[in-house]
């Protein structure tokens, strides 16, 4: 089999311009229910501008300065709409049964988005160098020790917990979400229940 | 769309979009949003509470936390894995212990690590201090046990004169020698970076010791004053008037059921509740009923209602 040819197949075959970047959409796809993916992109936008602005300039600007603070002030709040837009958008998904008509891996993957979320804000908490790090860290220990987790993931380990949050999640929070995305674009938005389609 | 996706809405009428410009324009808007909450309720900042702090404010309770370290009654000392090897005290659900898997990755013993070394690190600069790490060595454990079990009980009516603790008369070996060096070192700022000492001086990223150090009586007795206990919904808050993690309300709810926070397995009755959720989240597209209860909740009525009010 030719792996480069297949990819070419699956790249352009399956997956055109306008499933991309669509020009026209069912008239069914009307409803604020389909805001919150947007929302939820949009937030990690600002997330992954303030980020590495907080990850350059360190600790003492983020906590000491007026700017810095104000840019960690934007973190967080992004992060607080984020999870908004997320539960918004899991919620709004499950009433709509997303899942139907061969969609099932386009919910999982959001599902999973979802999942790697919350040890990303986590491993965020354990980063700010304040006293919530301080006492989440010692908190939190206890049922990642129960399950086996902390013989590896160390909340007490800055320099661990800052290289997971600021590399490795996000990380797969992009692979994640993109796959989710192109599924998104690929199969289209799902029909409302018992839709007569003439 | 695809040709596939046409198949899939044929009969169907098509409307007009714009995606990048409705991206443009949620972009504008929750930026927008963003930045003024920032600027208006900024966000949690409360500062750490350092050695120094308890040293300085709390002798007495600080000298009591090192004495009991000492004394081997850290809430470290018998943890198991992955601090020590005693694996009998490793949380079990259904007779599985997931703890001991993985052995003992950060070893600490707490009275050598948080109060033998850091001493031993400044006795070069304390001749007496140097006599009684002797003296200690020296002993039997029934005497050392008998030397931290006197001052235990003498310091609850100690009294602080200057910097130094004062205790009525009797028989507590080296120990009072010891627990003043050690408070000397808390007050001068310098125990963190005692308990720091590893291999890889300069170079430190882990704070483990540092962390675990206080986290008994101290840490918490601060949590409880700013409403962050594990009984207090305490992971999912931050300090302040502040939205937290809310996202975790689920996880912390379930430590707020008696009949589980009081079990000496709570972490893992928590963590098998929370997997057996996620796997039913995860596979809910394939677990029947589940996978059809949006159509007879009925909610999808109102997300669509302006395509059900034309069919």
């Amino acid at each position: 089999m030719n792996i480069t040819k297949k990819a070419q197949q699956v790249l352009t075959g399956s997956f055109s311009l306008e499933d991309a970047l669509p020009t026209t959409m069912p008239s069914y796809v009307n409803s604020v229910a389909y805001l919150w993916g947007a929302t939820i992109i949009c937030s990690l936008v600002i997330l992954f501008i303030s980020g590495p602005l907080l990850a350059l300039f360190g600790p003492d600007w983020y906590h000491f300065s007026s700017i810095g603070r104000f840019v960690n002030s934007v973190h967080f709040w992004g992060t607080q709409v984020f999870f908004a837009s997320m539960l918004l958008h899991l919620v709004t998904k499950f009433f709509m049964g997303a899942w139907r008509d061969n969609r099932r891996l386009t919910w999982m993957l959001g599902v999973l988005t979802f999942l790697v979320a919350i040890p990303t804000a986590l491993t965020g908490i354990l980063s700010q160098t304040n006293w919530d790090s301080q006492w989440v860290a010692v908190q939190a220990k206890d049922a990642l020790n129960a399950v086996g987790v902390g013989s590896f993931f160390n909340t007490m380990n800055t320099g661990q917990m800052l290289l997971v949050h600021v590399a490795v999640l996000p990380a797969i929070i992009l692979v994640l979400g993109l796959a989710h995305v192109v599924f998104v674009r690929k199969e289209g938005p799902v029909k409302p229940y018992d839709s007569q389609t003439a | 769309m695809n040709r596939k996706f046409d198949a899939y809405t044929s009969g169907i009428p098509q409307k007009p979009y714009d995606l990048l410009k409705e991206a443009l324009i949620v972009l504008g808007v929750i930026a927008l949003v963003t930045l003024l909450l920032a600027a208006v309720f900024s966000s949690p900042d409360f500062p750490t509470v350092t050695a120094k702090d308890v040293a300085v404010n709390q002798p007495v309770a600080y000298v009591e936390t090192c004495a009991n370290i000492l004394a081997g009654n850290s809430g470290i000392q018998d943890y198991g894995p992955p601090y020590s090897a005693n694996t009998e005290n490793a949380q079990r659900l259904f007779g599985i212990a997931p703890a001991n898997w993985f052995g003992v990755t950060v070893p600490i013993d707490p009275p050598t690590d948080f109060i033998l070394k850091p001493l031993g690190s400044v006795a070069v600069l304390e001749p007496a201090l140097n006599d009684s790490l002797s003296a200690w060595e020296a002993a039997t454990p029934d005497q050392r046990q008998s030397w931290t079990a006197a001052y235990l009980t003498a310091v609850q009516t100690a009294t602080v004169q200057g910097n130094a603790i004062q205790l009525l008369p009797g028989d507590y070996g080296p120990v009072p020698t010891m627990m003043d060096a050690m408070l000397s070192l808390g007050q001068a700022g310098l125990l963190e970076g005692a308990l720091q000492e590893s291999d890889r001086l300069p170079f430190t990223l882990d704070f483990t010791k540092s962390l675990l150090f206080f986290q008994d009586d101290v840490y918490s007795g601060v949590a409880d004053k700013l409403n962050l206990s594990g009984n207090q919904w305490g992971m999912s808050n931050e300090t302040g008037n502040y939205p937290g993690a809310w996202w975790t309300w689920p996880v912390v709810f379930l430590y707020q059921i008696p009949a589980i926070t009081n079990s000496a397995n709570a972490d893992m009755i928590v963590m098998g509740i929370v997997a057996l959720a996620v796997l039913v989240l995860l596979f809910l597209p394939f677990i029947p009923f589940f996978n059809r209860l949006p159509r007879y909740l009925g909610v999808h009525r109102i997300i669509w209602r302006d395509w059900y009010k034309k069919q």
